[in-house]
């Protein structure tokens, strides 16, 4: 038997994130019935849907079903009542990346719009006290060198030690949000090693398979994969230069593979965002309501690609304002990747660990 | 007598009309005849006019399309109009210049003409003094609105109320529902203006803390006494019956927690309730509470989700930081009322679900609500101040009428005692003519619809004392001016017709001897077809003029292999089906013989023995569904039917006749193919049989 008792803070939250109109939700199960991942045992999002018009946060937050819907949209464009399902479940993975942030603040910091002065003076303060205790925080004279400004031994162990310190507490967030998933959605007994899973979940994810059943987006899929894969290969031409700048081979020339590779990715990521800028602009009917949240991680990631063009542009063109680009650059990068776990971005975790769960235990 | 034929539509095409002409000089002598290639045209009409007014016809048979159509065209002043149907029921659906097609034809036109030469000049019934006076019974929003509309339309209107003041339950309300599109604010409750503008109207009289002590009479000729201490008695021409409901009796809801303690309430006293007291922070409504329950109320009274959801801001609006909680079997809000459910949706603080309440438990302080099937996906239990039961309507009792009538005091009722009224056709209509049910007595309603109702019924009631006055009848046969007409010198007090008559026309005296009142009469001539003595019978519909219809056709003998099947069948919704039927063009076998009666229930069993004596092969009787959905308009006229079918049947067995040789069938208005099919295959069927034995005799 469940105590329900509504949560009535919660549920305007969702109201005020979504912009659905909750209550007028009537049941009818349209959502549930055309959604292509929905399964076929207690399908969402039509439970979901009451428990937020009911205020119910501990049925909602670590519910694995959550995680299941990729957003595609088909519900909200067949919701009778125009309630948007899609958008109510995405403002429910957006409080739990906020449930489950540690410290909390980390999670009003990028959620909200009133902390975005100090989501930003941090990484500006972190990059300006390490540069001090450098020595480096000057612009240097001569040709642009990077390295100059902030020396590679500082920047690659400052940063990745700064980056594991914060994956390493969203971790703890995840092993709290798999307790959830476990206690709210229990196995039905037929559960197979989550690890035996690591395979076909990664396998699913690179081939989004799970974006191709979506009738009402298609241009989605593409969107998706653009930037899926180019933040991917940016990411292997970051280690790879990692890895480059200390056996010497550094800063990588104009035709070199890697830097071909980090350029090309680039506009792999250009074209993604072009995509999903002008979807939530001119197809906003059925995309639904964007909120803050995902809007800046949209010019953050916007930010961050164009600085990283800037400033390699400004190095071969040896500009005068290279050096304020490359600190521009570092907070995006800060921004992005420090902050992953608790923006919309941190979905790369929960998603993937949900899926994990959601195929241990046969929900599909 | 005069005959018209006309030949448009295609019926002189598939006839011979000449010798259809010369068959009528046969059967009637120095019958005027006419032929008209477009008789409906003005010119058509001005033929029409100049042989009747040539040949000093008082009765004119016209041979062309259906009486239900062009019935103001051949209408004419001072002259029985019998209409032989040649297009829709012969030559649209039988075979062109085809023998079988003309023989059918020339009987259509003999039983048309045979009619004419039976039946007795009409003289309507009016009573001597026709009082226009109406009485409406009930000051609730109904009655309220049926008397000042009828008072407004310059009758005098007596408004009886049994309790002390004006409104009945709708005056009792805090606040009213917004208006129509349901967007906007709670309205302020509006019936004691309407119950002041009632009370100040010089046309009417209200007789307040008075119950009716007896109703006898007849439309235009009510007596009414009224028991209020006094001896008051009037004479009203109608009656409005606008008595209203009482909630269903929730101490029957125990299983709901009601009388264990005060945090438990109906609907109506938590509108008592939010009108003076503080309102919890938590309220929860369990709709449907004893509704739709077999145990309990088996209906749906259609007023308590959208009276819940009222309250349900009744708590929002005097205590902003309440919530609520609905628990719902089926949100019902009828038509525009939907509106009014969106807007209460939008609050934030309303939660809903759908769900079955299991238990209702409450302690000192709270009350404990568990429910199962509910939407959130598991059993539920929640915490709650006050809980309100949204209990049904049960109806008054139409009892307190104290009709004097031999059927009863009360209106008849169809299920869960409200009385009836064809809800289809003719809603406010009782059984009991003269006599209008308005309200929630005689449906589950709201307030808009009460509304309606009372003016719909003071609409009837004013009809029925007009239509008296011309010594018209009511609906459905509005406008016919003939009534029973009773031999009495040959009655054997049988009670058969003041018992089946379905709206208690006919009282009894001690001796049980029919005492008629024609204006209570609907003329379905159910009481021509249960006299088992044959005297009761209209100027234009009797024994005699169908019997003279029955035996005016030509019966070939047997070894001619045409048999001839009589089809009774009744105008409501049998007949225009067989219209449709004739429009769409169903073939039809030639051998087939068309009476129309008033209702199935009207056929007396003389016809069916004429009928099988003068040699036709079988009796098809197709009228109007019966059951509890009926469609007959006259109640139960297909279901006597049925009755005396077992009857027949010991009829048949004397004459040594086989049972297939009667059938009775019921069709819809709509049912065209399917009355397509019960005739013909009656028709293979009796051809199987063999011919009737005493065609020879």
């Amino acid at each position: 038997m469940m105590d329900v008792k509504p949560d009535i803070g919660f549920k305007r939250e969702l109201i005020r994130m979504s912009g659905s109109q909750l209550n007028q939700c009537m049941q009818c199960g349209n959502c549930s019935a055309v959604c292509s991942l929905a399964p076929a045992e207690r399908p969402f999002p039509r439970k979901e849907m009451i428990w937020s018009g009911w205020g119910l946060k501990e049925k909602l937050i670590g519910n694995v079903d959550v995680w299941l819907c990729f957003q595609c949209g088909d519900c909200s464009s067949y919701c009778p009542r125009d309630v948007k399902p899609a958008d109510v479940i995405a403002a429910v993975r957006q409080k739990t990346y906020m449930h489950y942030a540690r410290p909390r603040f980390l999670g009003k910091l990028v959620s909200e719009p009133a902390w975005l002065p100090v989501a930003i003076l941090i990484p500006v303060m972190v990059i300006a006290s390490i540069l001090s205790v450098a020595g480096t925080f000057k612009i240097p004279e001569g040709p642009v060198d990077y390295s100059g400004f902030f020396p590679h031994v500082w920047l690659n162990s400052t940063f990745t030690l700064i980056t594991l310190l914060f994956y390493g507490v969203a971790f703890l967030g995840l092993v709290s949000f798999w307790k959830d998933m476990k206690r709210l959605v229990p196995s039905s007994g037929q559960e197979t090693g989550a690890g035996s899973k690591i395979f076909p979940v990664l396998g699913e994810i690179l081939s989004h398979s799970n974006f191709s059943a979506c009738g009402s987006q298609r241009t989605r899929k593409i969107a998706h994969m653009m930037l899926f894969f180019g933040f991917g290969l940016l990411i292997l031409v970051t280690l790879y230069a990692i890895w480059a700048s200390h056996t010497g081979n550094y800063p990588l020339p104009f035709r070199n593979p890697f830097k071909i590779a980090g350029n090309v990715a680039s506009l792999m990521i250009y074209s993604g965002l072009g995509i999903m800028v002008y979807q939530r602009l001119f197809n906003r009917s059925v995309f639904g309501k964007s909120s803050y949240t995902d809007w800046l991680l949209l010019t953050a990631i916007g930010l961050l690609t164009l600085s990283g063009t800037l400033v390699q542009l400004a190095r071969f063109g040896n500009w005068s304002c290279a050096y304020h680009l490359y600190f521009f650059h570092l907070v995006a990068v800060w921004f992005v990747i420090m902050y992953l776990p608790f923006t919309k971005l941190g979905h790369i975790f929960y998603r993937t660990t949900a899926l994990l769960y959601a195929r241990s235990i046969g929900r599909k | 007598m005069a005959l018209a034929v006309c030949t448009g539509c295609g019926i002189g095409d598939g006839i011979d009309m000449e010798h259809l002409m010369q068959v009528a000089g046969e059967e009637v002598d120095g019958i005027a005849c006419m032929k008209h290639p477009a008789l409906c045209s003005e010119e058509g009409i001005d033929h029409l006019l100049r042989l009747v007014r040539d040949a000093g016809a008082d009765r004119l048979a016209i041979a062309a399309c259906s009486p239900r159509v062009k019935s103001e065209q051949f209408r004419m002043d001072g002259v029985y109009v019998e209409r032989i149907n040649l297009r829709e029921h012969v030559v649209w659906v039988m075979e062109p210049d085809d023998e079988d097609t003309q023989m059918c034809a020339e009987d259509h036109l003999r039983m048309g003409l045979a009619n004419l030469g039976a039946i007795s000049d009409i003289h309507p019934y009016i009573p001597e003094q026709v009082h226009s006076d109406i009485l409406v019974v009930g000051g609730g929003l109904a009655g309220l609105t049926a008397t000042l509309d009828g008072a407004s339309a310059g009758y005098r209107v007596h408004l009886v109320e049994k309790s002390d003041s004006l409104g009945g339950y709708a005056g009792r309300l805090y606040k009213l529902m917004p208006a129509l599109d349901g967007h906007g604010e709670l309205r302020e409750p509006d019936t004691s203006v309407l119950a002041e503008q009632v009370l100040a109207h010089p046309e009417v009289e209200v007789y307040l803390d008075s119950t009716i002590g007896s109703i006898s009479g007849e439309p235009g000729n009510f007596l009414v006494q009224l028991e209020n201490g006094k001896e008051t008695s009037l004479t009203v021409g109608s009656v409005v019956v606008s008595t209203g409901w009482k909630p269903y009796d929730a101490t029957r809801l125990g299983h709901m927690g009601y009388g264990l303690s005060p945090k438990i309430k109906t609907l109506e006293e938590f509108e008592k309730h939010s009108k003076r007291e503080k309102i919890p922070d938590r309220v929860l409504f369990i709709l449907c509470a004893g509704s739709r329950d077999e145990a309990h109320l088996p209906y749906c009274s259609s007023y308590c989700c959208s009276a819940a959801l009222k309250q349900a801001l009744y708590v929002r609006e005097r205590n902003p930081e309440a919530q609520v909680y609905i628990i719902y079997r089926d949100i019902r809000t009828m038509g525009f009322q939907e509106e009014f459910y969106k807007m209460v949706q939008s609050d934030d603080a309303i939660f809903l679900t759908s769900g079955v309440v299991d238990s209702v438990s409450p302690d000192d302080a709270r009350v404990r609500v568990t429910v199962k099937d509910s939407l959130l996906d598991e059993m539920i239990s929640l915490e709650t101040d006050m809980v309100v039961l949204a209990t049904g309507m049960v109806p008054s009792s139409t009892e307190d009428l104290q009709l004097q009538y031999r059927l009863g005091k009360g209106l008849p009722e169809i299920e869960y005692s409200f009385s009836d009224s064809h809800f289809i056709c003719f809603p406010y209509e009782t059984r009991r003519t003269g006599i209008y049910a308005a309200g929630t007595v005689r449906a589950p309603m709201d307030l808009e619809s009460s509304r309606e109702d009372g003016a719909g019924a003071m609409m009837k009631a004013i009809q029925c004392i007009e239509c008296v006055k011309r010594g018209e009848a009511v609906h459905p046969r509005a406008g016919d001016l003939t009534f029973p007409e009773l031999y009495m010198d040959r009655c054997t007090d049988c009670k058969r017709c003041t018992e089946e008559c379905p709206f208690g026309a006919y009282d009894e005296d001690e001796k049980g001897t029919p005492l008629s009142n024609p204006s209570r009469c609907r003329r379905c001539g159910i009481c021509v077809g249960s006299c088992p003595e044959r005297v009761i019978g209209f100027a234009d519909f009797s024994i005699n003029s169908v019997s003279a219809m029955i035996k005016s056709i030509h019966v070939p003998d047997e070894f001619e292999e045409k048999p001839r099947i009589l089809v009774f069948v009744c105008e409501n919704d049998a007949y225009p089906a067989l219209d449709a039927a004739g429009v769409n063009r169903l073939k039809f076998s030639p051998y087939i013989r068309i009476i129309p009666v008033r209702c199935l229930g009207s056929v007396n069993k003389v016809w069916i023995s004429d009928a099988l004596s003068h040699g036709y092969d079988g009796i098809l009787q197709i009228g109007c569904k019966p059951g509890d959905d009926y469609q007959c308009h006259f109640i139960h006229g297909s279901e006597l039917t049925e009755q005396r079918g077992e009857n027949l049947q010991e009829t048949l067995e004397t004459m040594m006749l086989e049972p297939e040789r009667i059938r009775t069938r019921f069709v819809e208005i709509t049912d065209y193919r399917e009355i397509q099919k019960i005739i013909n295959e009656y028709v293979e069927e009796l051809e199987l049989i063999g011919p009737n034995p005493f065609k020879s005799l």
